[in-house]
Parts: structure tokens; sequence; C-alpha cells
């Protein structure tokens, strides 16, 4: 009997220890590196910084959080907001047919080119899918370029001449910023509608239409609601992420800041780490809200 | 009486596979009509081609004397009672009945009381606040049964109903069905690969092998006078005949069905037909004995047995009469007029 037989003896005849043992090191991980940094993060965010000396003061306080709920930065996380909604909305609106059409009639070799078209983008670099769009989007890009060769130039110019949502180009407005957020995150929400919709057995619907249910009805008052976990899965993370991504409006759309560019601005720049740290709970009280409701909806059956 | 369904020539393809080949039929009003095969015979497309979720590839569907090619499902009054039953997990067993009505705008309270009557009609009063996984197969069912009596349809498709049942439950749903089937009125098709069911509770069986109807007629005739060597064998429980065997029972040189009543044991000589006893089985009523013919198979003028396996055949001896004993060599006779002929294929 060597060593390793008589340790792997010893851990055969005491399971936990064994199981302990092997949930150690990533419990161990995420406690201290993941939740630590973020226990760590909101603490920075009860501490405030001195005005004069730009210096933080190490004293429990709210007045980080006053400065928080200032109308610029009220803003901030209302333009946040309103951008993942808008963007969660429309990814659903385009990846239900997607979803349908992959669940309920691609087979195969279909179904295989539709995996591979919905994760293709995914394994190109973010940052590269950003930049093409800033071309694609840009004054002199591809689409100006499509819209002239189309005689729409008019159509374009006055979307781009609405209040809000226009601008000078299609890449320093609300529109671009909206586009390329749909863009970058509708495999997230195919995926999950996809699932939840591969679960609904085909004589469901033909119960319903059996029933005296047009196909409009049966959507409505059968496909939607079974489907409904997937989409809000799927929601989850096109919120989320559109919630807390600070690239893509850095690099596409108007100056105004979404809240990770104000967190990124506050602990860089101007060295506010407490409301940098105020900036980030928002979308995590905001997410634990949304979480709770979807899982009430029963959204985590579906992913 | 009028003629619920009527299919002219009706074919249904999909690609290569002929999965309805050219069925001829009429179902009439009132009717309970069973259609019967093995799985893959096409009697669960005819079926789906009265619901309206399959269209024929050629030929031509009458319902109540209406044109059902090209009218979707939700415009036809056919109602199908789905073989899984698909209730709606995320409507209570009140809403899944009260579905039909509440697409058709009738008001809440109202589809409701509905809804309670037609459960109290599958004898489940009060489950309508539940939900369908909370129940059992056979609440399911009577859900699936209810949601489609509620629209008082012309004619109710039922796809396997029973299949997913134990046999105990299905015994008493079947009674349940045929009482439900005459108290209504409303016309059934029925589709099921069990025999015994088609022929206890149906008043026509249409019996269907290769997407084709081998014999349509009543239970009683598919079971006495099996037209074809498929159906015998399908329908089971008739002896079948080879030519030869046919003609030794004093019959013509054809297929034929024999059933076991009609066949009495007898000693050796002068028999029609020899055989040794391999197995004994008490009935009740009688006793059904089997008899392996092979002991002495039947040969041609060269003296060369005529079936590598000769058939068992199975005798009834009705009670109070002598059975023999096991292994014990017999004798087999009929009248003639018992054989019946049908055709191989």
């Amino acid at each position: 009997m060597n060593f390793a037989s008589n340790l792997s003896d010893a851990l055969w005849r005491r399971p936990r220890l064994t199981l302990a043992l092997m949930l150690a090191p990533p419990l161990l991980w995420l406690g201290i590196i993941y939740l630590g940094s973020l226990f760590a993060l909101l603490a920075q965010s009860f501490f405030s910084i001195d005005e004069f000396s730009g210096l933080i003061r190490y004293e429990w306080t709210l007045k980080t959080y006053g400065e928080l709920l200032r109308p610029a930065n009220l803003d901030i996380i209302l333009r946040t907001v309103s951008m993942a909604a808008a963007v969660t909305l429309a990814s659903a609106l385009i990846a239900f047919p997607i979803a349908y059409y992959a669940a309920r009639y691609a087979r195969g070799k279909w179904k295989a080119l539709f995996y591979l078209g919905v994760m293709l983008p995914l394994w190109s670099s973010y940052l590269v899918k950003v930049y093409a769009w800033k071309l694609i989007l840009a004054k002199e890009g591809i689409l100006t370029w499509l819209f002239a060769k189309l005689h729409l130039t008019w159509l374009l110019d006055a979307w781009l001449a609405l209040p809000l949502i226009g601008g000078n180009s299609l890449s320093v407005s609300y529109t671009g910023t909206f586009l390329v957020f749909v863009y970058v995150w509708l495999p997230y929400m195919i995926l999950p509608t996809q699932a939840a919709l591969e679960r609904v057995p085909g004589s469901m619907l033909e119960a319903s239409a059996d029933l005296g249910g047009s196909p409009a009805q049966t959507f409505r008052h059968v496909l939607l609601p079974l489907a409904l976990p997937g989409i809000i899965a799927g929601s989850i993370f096109t919120f989320s992420l559109t919630l807390g991504d600070y690239i893509i409006p850095q690099i596409i759309g108007s100056s105004r800041l979404f809240i990770g560019q104000a967190v990124y601005a506050h602990q860089g720049t101007a060295g506010n780490i407490p409301l940098a740290a105020a900036f980030t709970v928002v979308p995590i009280v905001i997410m634990g809200f949304y979480l709770w409701m979807a899982k009430r909806k029963g959204a985590f059956d579906a992913l | 009486m009028r003629t619920a369904v009527a299919f002219s020539n009706v074919s249904r393809h999909f690609g290569a596979v002929r999965a309805v080949d050219g069925v001829d039929l009429e179902i009439a009003e009132g009717e309970f009509f069973a259609m019967l095969g093995p799985s893959g015979s096409g009697k669960t497309t005819c079926l789906r081609l009265i619901a309206g979720f399959e269209q024929p590839t050629s030929g031509h569907i009458e319902i109540f004397g209406e044109t059902a090619e090209g009218v979707p499902p939700y415009r036809r009054s056919v109602n199908t009672v789905f073989q899984d039953y698909a209730l709606f997990p995320h409507l209570s067993v009140a809403d899944n009945v009260a579905y039909g009505p509440m697409i058709r705008g009738v008001a809440k309270a109202e589809r409701l009381k509905a809804a309670e009557e037609a459960l109290a009609l599958v004898r489940l009063p009060g489950f309508g606040h539940r939900r369908p996984s909370q129940l059992s197969g056979g609440q399911r069912q009577r859900v699936a049964l209810a949601r489609a009596l509620i629209n008082k349809p012309k004619v109710l498709l039922l796809d396997e109903p029973l299949g997913a049942l134990d046999l105990k439950l299905r015994e008493h749903m079947q009674d349940e069905l045929k009482v439900l089937q005459r108290t209504l009125g409303i016309t059934f098709v029925f589709v099921t690969h069990d025999q015994g069911e088609a022929l206890s509770m149906a008043d026509r069986v249409a019996v269907f092998n290769h997407g084709r109807i081998v014999q349509i007629g009543s239970p009683e005739d598919i079971y006495q006078r099996p037209r074809t060597r498929f159906v015998a064998d399908f329908v089971g429980s008739s002896n079948i005949l080879p030519p030869d065997y046919t003609k030794a029972f004093g019959g013509g040189a054809n297929w034929a069905s024999l059933r076991p009543e009609a066949m009495r044991i007898v000693a050796t000589e002068g028999a029609a037909m020899t055989g040794k006893i391999t197995g004994l089985r008490y009935l009740g009523a009688g006793t059904r004995v089997t008899v392996e013919t092979g002991v002495v198979p039947p040969t041609d003028e060269r003296g060369a047995p005529l079936h590598e396996m000769a058939p068992l055949l199975v005798v009834q001896v009705p009670a109070g009469q002598p059975v023999p004993a096991e292994g014990e060599l017999v004798g087999l006779v009929c009248a003639p007029a018992d054989l019946h002929a049908m055709a191989e294929r």
C-alpha cells in the first residue's frame, strides 16, 4: 500500500471531508475575491469625500447617497435605466421570431446553423464589434451611404432631427447606442427564449387551435405565457448588461453619461471613490429587485 | 341519418411516405366510430385530417356537408381529446375547461359556471381550482374530455385517450365514455391500437393498415368475418387457417378464419385434422385448448411437409363437456359453414 492509495481509501471512507476539500477552493475564491470585493465596495459608499482636500473621510455617513440623489446624477440613472429597458424590449421583440423558428421548425443542419449564427458574434472581441459599428453608423459610414443609394436620406435626416434620440449622426446619437446594445446582447435573449419555446409541446398549440383559438389568440393565451419565463431569463441578461456597460456609450453615443461611465469617471479622474461606489449600488439594487420579480415568475426554471 | 364526416379518396403524403393512401369512409351522425390499426397505419393522420391539423394531399373531406379542406382547426365545430391531454400547465383546471368559451368571449362568471357543469359531467366536481399538475392521469383525461365537451362539438375526436391509463382505470373509462356518448348523442371518432377497446366500445370499426382501410364494419363483422389475414391476425383470437388446412376442414383452397368455439374435439380416426394438446386454459365459461397440429404435418403428394411451422389451433370446449388431458393426441372437426374465407392480404 503506497501513500496515494492509502489517501484515496481514507477519503472514500469520509465522503463529507472529500466534498469539503473539493468545494473549499472555489468557495474561498467566491467568498473572498468576489463577495469580499463587493462588500468592500458597498462599505466605500458609506464613506464620504472631503470637498477641500479631496481625501476620503472614513466615517459612516449617508452623505454620499445624498449626493447621488442630485438631479444631475438622477438623470444619469434614469437615462441608463430607460436605455436598458428599451434595449430589453427590442431584444425580446427581435429574439422571439428567431427563437420560435429555431424551436419549432429548424431541424438538423438548419438547427446547427442557427446556433452558429447566434453564437458566432459572441466569439469575436467585444471592442472590435463596437468599433465596427462605429464605422457602420458614422456620418461617412455604410449606413449613410446605403440610405443615399436607396434615396432615403430624407428619412435618416428626419430621424436624426428628432429631439433626444437624434443627433449629428447615428454614431453620436442615442439611436446608435441603442442599436449597438441590441446587437451585442441579442444572443443572450435568443437562447433562453428558444429553450423555453422548445419545451412547449406542439399539442399545446394544436389544443388551443382546436378549442377555437386563432393564431393571435393562441399566441396571447398559450404561447406567450409559456415562453415568458424564458423571455424574463433573457431580459435579466440584456437588462443587467446594459445597466453596467460603460464602453458602448463611451464609443457610440452622445457625451451624456451612463451609470458605468459615471462610475469610471468618479473612481478615476475625479477620485471620488465613495460616489463611484454609490453609483454601482444602483444597478445592484435594481437587479436585486428585478431578480426577485423574475423568480416569482419562474424565470429560473428556464435557465 | 345525416353524414357527420365523409372522406372520398383522401390521401396525405409526407414526402415519400403515404401516411393516408386513398381512404373512403362515411361516419354517421351520433355514431361511435373507432379507427383501429397498428402504429403508423394512418389512423391518427385521419383523425388529424378531421381536426384540421393536417390538410389532405388529395381527395375531399366533408364535415356535416361542408368542405373541410382549407378550413383551419379553429373554424371547425370539432374538438379533440389529445393523447397527451395537452392541458395548459399555466391555467387552473377551471380555466382549462373554460378555454373554448373564453376564446368565444363568454363572460367570466358564465364560462366558469359552464366549466363547473362540464367538470360535473365527467365526475370531477370541485376540482376547478387545482392545477393540471396536481391531478392523476385519469383525472387529467377527464379534464381534457370536459374541455372538449364544453364547446358542444358536432364531432368529438379521441386520440388514444385511454392509452396512458392503467388497465383497471381504462376499463372503467371505456364504460364511462360509452355512456357519455349515448347521453350526449355526439358523434365520437376514436383512434386506438387496442382491438379489445375498439370492439367493445364502437358501433363501427375501421381497420387500418399501411394508410388504407382494410375492413370497415360492425365489431361483430370484424371479429367474426375478418376480410383479410391481416384483420384476423390483428383483431386476434380467431384461428387463421392456411389454404390446405381450410381444405382439410372441408372448405375451399383459401385462407380462412375459424373461431375457437366452432371447433370440436373428436377421436383421431376420421377427423379433419389431428394434433397434440400442448396447453389448457380454464376460463370459467369453458376451457381453451391449444392443439399443436404439426405432429402430423400436412404433406404434399411427394410427402414433403407443406409448412415449416404448422399453426397452433385454439379450441374452446364449453363448460360441462369432457376436457382431454395435456399431451393427448386428438382429432378436430368443424362445420364447413363456420369457415370464413378471407383474402391473404
